[in-house]
């Protein structure tokens, strides 16, 4: 049996898929950690465990921020690529990509099951996940928690382009003691005016899918929604789309 | 991996000295690169340039001198010098 | 002969910044070119050239003015080398392509500027490169604000003259652009003690002309389908032609052309065939400002033409040599140099055709269109590009970056899927 693994090593989640000829075979999320070669080793192990292990009749593609950290995989592509092949086989059309990473956002354009073109955000955090995972902390709660205040609060303007600064301002507001759902809501509506900001950029051609991991809040589909003007698609295996385009690669690969 | 591979570098006194060697080298079709002497081994020496050869090269490089009694100041062995992913640039 | 530590000590350089220099260039020169397999053989002179980059040319130029000649250091393709040499003056490029020179810059100037600018007003105050230290007389001009008002702090440490570039091309800005020339000329003579005459100039009109020919033979045998020259060493080529006497240039490109005519009848190329070729536009690289070609080139594509200031607008159109008076000279000359498509011009839609042109002759797969961070100019031309480019159905990823190692990593993210893209 032949398997073809994509790990998608992000700056905060690592995920897996393993495929077989026809099916989807395995998957899973790991903390990405400090150390992009020890995630690798824990992947491959994890592998093992589950049955695939690295090696004979194993095709492994990685992507991700920490690709070339994974020694054992068999060829490195971008997470654009990535990300707009497995969310193209997650949608089975012709769409518009967006991916809320880590540290990037980026929208691609798939035709035919292939990036035809794509924008990335500035080279900074703001927009991105790790833009919400400061501003949490920030609030002292997690990220679910921070999509759970945000729903039932009022945005505060947050209107700060840079992280660091952004974060001096919800400081600001703590101090001013604002209601946490009002800054939460702020802070989740920064992000999505940013994200609708890179898509006015972009020719947007058919439907929109939002992958990775932030695809899982509602809160935040139904507010980038509302700030396009058009439905954000979601899909239960999103946050997978990028290892999922990497298993796709490597299927086509060993083929 | 091809990276830390070791290379070779021909040190000179002047510029002058390294080119003549570097004619007489292609005169013998023995492949040579001018290259920037790197700092590691290049010592007191103010001279900028060096010759790089691949170690398969180093015998008959050294031949070819002997030959010619051509001038220079060492041949000296350095690895992982480089890399062209390494995103280190000036 | 090759004692520079003392000829840089007595340009008054801090040799011990200078050192931190010194440091890095062997290990960028071999990352970026030393690592390419079979590369032309002639590509020696500027191996030459970069490993000694601060020691043979400015020990020729400090030659040259023992022997009563002028160096004038220069920031824009739109300042005429013509002038200059037929006064027997030497022209130097000093624009400024290391991070090393930012941060003594960045004390005079505001953060916000851009590095190239920034680079060579610390390459000037730190007193960390000898070109700066030579040259006599600095010739700016209008090109940029951040230029403009940059020239104004350098102007208190080394004499400088302006040339006012128009930012229109309607008849009166090529007149215009004729009577700076005719100012500079003036300048250029007294500076000198030489006077220009028509002979003189014309003389040296062909000098340029013949080294604008060579450098376009180069780029010539780039169109080719067989590609005999990286993009990497061709962009060498161009960033050394600034600094190196047009003589020798355009006999060193013409040996260099050579050899890439022979490797394209022979069929030999530096990269695999199929391989994805690139055409990069935007801002200037000045020497040694390697990062996005070295990405590129390592992201399994091939640059094969620069439209920008360091690549064809350096060369492209030559100046009518059949003029007899000065008068009819500098008009010729107005008028070659205001075909160069800057962005601080308005409208500059010459610059979309001329992209789109290149697109066409060295058959181009897709454009890099990169500025340095802060250039405003060709930061805004970029909608306009990408559309152009778009509607001609040519991929197009627009970059923005600096002289710093940081961002090489989302660059390579950029970049590879951009060729990912491309290679479908």
């Amino acid at each position: 049996m032949n398997y073809f693994t994509g790990i998608d090593i992000g700056s905060t989640a690592s995920k897996v898929v393993v495929l077989s000829e026809t099916e989807i075979e395995d998957r899973f999320v790991l903390p990405t950690g400090w150390s992009s070669r020890e995630t690798s080793s824990d992947i491959a192990r994890r592998l093992a465990e589950g049955g695939h292990p690295v090696g004979e009749g194993m095709t492994v593609v990685s992507t991700g921020y920490g690709r070339a950290a994974v020694d054992y995989a068999d060829k490195t592509v971008t997470e654009i690529t990535c990300h707009g092949r497995g969310g193209w086989y997650l949608l089975g059309r012709d769409c518009t990509i967006i991916d809320i990473g880590g540290q990037d956002t980026k929208v691609i354009t798939v035709e035919h099951g292939m990036p035809t073109s794509f924008l990335m955000n500035d080279k900074c955090s703001a927009g991105t996940g790790k833009f919400l995972e400061i501003m949490a902390n920030r609030l002292g709660v997690d990220l679910s928690e921070l999509f759970t205040l945000a729903e039932s609060g009022t945005p505060l303007a947050i209107s700060s382009m840079c992280t660091v600064f952004a974060e001096s301002e919800v400081i600001s507001h703590i101090g001013a003691g604002e209601r946490r759902e009002d800054i939460a809501a702020g802070v989740v509506d920064s992000v999505v005016c940013k994200v609708a900001g890179l898509c006015a950029r972009h020719t947007m051609t058919g439907d929109v899918l939002l992958t990775g991991g932030l695809c899982e809040s509602t809160y935040l589909v139904k507010q980038l929604s509302q700030k396009l003007k058009r439905p954000v698609l979601t899909d239960p295996m999103g946050r997978y789309a990028g290892a999922l385009g990497a298993a796709l690669i490597a299927r086509g690969k060993a083929r | 991996m091809a990276e830390e591979q070791v290379r070779y570098y021909i040190l000179f006194a002047n510029y002058e000295q390294g080119l003549a060697l570097h004619d007489l080298l292609d005169r013998e079709n023995i492949p040579n690169r001018i290259a920037p002497a790197p700092r590691a081994i290049q010592g007191e020496l103010s001279c900028g340039m060096s010759l790089l050869i691949q170690p398969e090269a180093l015998e008959t490089v050294k031949d070819c001198i002997r030959r010619h009694n051509a001038p220079h100041h060492a041949i000296v062995p350095l690895a992982g010098q480089i890399k062209p992913r390494r995103d280190r640039y000036c | 002969m090759s004692d520079y530590v003392q000829m840089w000590k007595d340009l008054g350089m801090d040799l011990e910044n200078h050192d931190l220099l010194c440091q890095v260039l062997p290990t960028a020169v071999g990352d970026v070119f030393l690592s390419q397999e079979n590369r032309p053989k002639a590509m020696d002179f500027w191996d030459l050239v970069i490993s000694e980059v601060h020691g043979i040319r400015p020990a020729e130029l400090i030659e040259a003015q023992k022997q009563g000649r002028k160096v004038f250091g220069t920031f824009c393709v739109y300042v005429p080398d013509e002038v200059v040499v037929a006064a027997d003056g030497i022209v130097t490029g000093l624009c400024g392509g290391s991070q090393f020179w930012v941060p003594d810059g960045e004390a005079v100037l505001p953060k916000s500027t851009c590095p190239l600018v920034k680079a060579s007003v610390g390459a000037r105050l730190g007193r960390t490169c000898p070109f700066f230290r030579i040259a006599d007389l600095y010739v700016g001009e209008t090109t940029c604000d951040g230029k403009k008002k940059a020239y104004e702090i350098l102007g208190e440490d080394v004499p400088m003259y302006i040339m006012d570039v128009p930012q229109m091309k309607r008849e009166k800005d090529i007149l215009k652009w004729k009577d700076e020339i005719a100012d500079f000329a003036e300048k250029v003579e007294e500076f000198t003690g030489n006077p220009i005459t028509p002979e003189k100039l014309g003389e040296a009109i062909h000098i340029i002309n013949e080294k604008r020919k060579a450098l376009a033979r180069i780029y010539e045998c780039r169109k080719s389908t067989c590609l005999p020259i990286s993009g990497r060493d061709a962009l060498l080529v161009m960033q050394i032609a600034f600094f190196d006497d047009p003589v020798r240039c355009a006999q060193m490109c013409n040996r260099l052309a050579d050899e890439l005519e022979q490797r394209i009848r022979d069929g030999v190329s530096v990269v695999p065939a199929g391989t994805k070729r690139i055409l990069v536009t935007g801002t200037p690289m000045a020497v040694p400002n390697w990062k996005l070609h070295n990405i590129i080139e390592t992201s399994g594509a091939a640059v094969v033409c620069e439209e920008m200031c360091t690549g064809t607008r350096y060369f492209e159109n030559l100046v009518d040599e059949t003029k007899t008076t000065l008068d009819e000279q500098f008009m010729a000359l107005s008028q070659r140099y205001m075909k160069t498509n800057c962005a601080c011009f308005t409208p500059n839609t010459g610059r979309i055709d001329d992209i789109l042109r290149l697109v066409k002759e060295y058959q181009v797969d897709g454009v890099i269109d990169c500025n340095l961070k802060f250039c405003c100019l060709y930061d805004t031309e970029k909608y306009a590009v990408s559309r152009a480019l778009k509607e001609a159905s040519v991929p197009v990823l627009s970059l923005e970056t600096d002289y710093a190692d940081t961002d090489a990593e989302q660059l390579r993210t950029r970049i590879g899927a951009f060729v990912e893209l491309l290679n479908g």
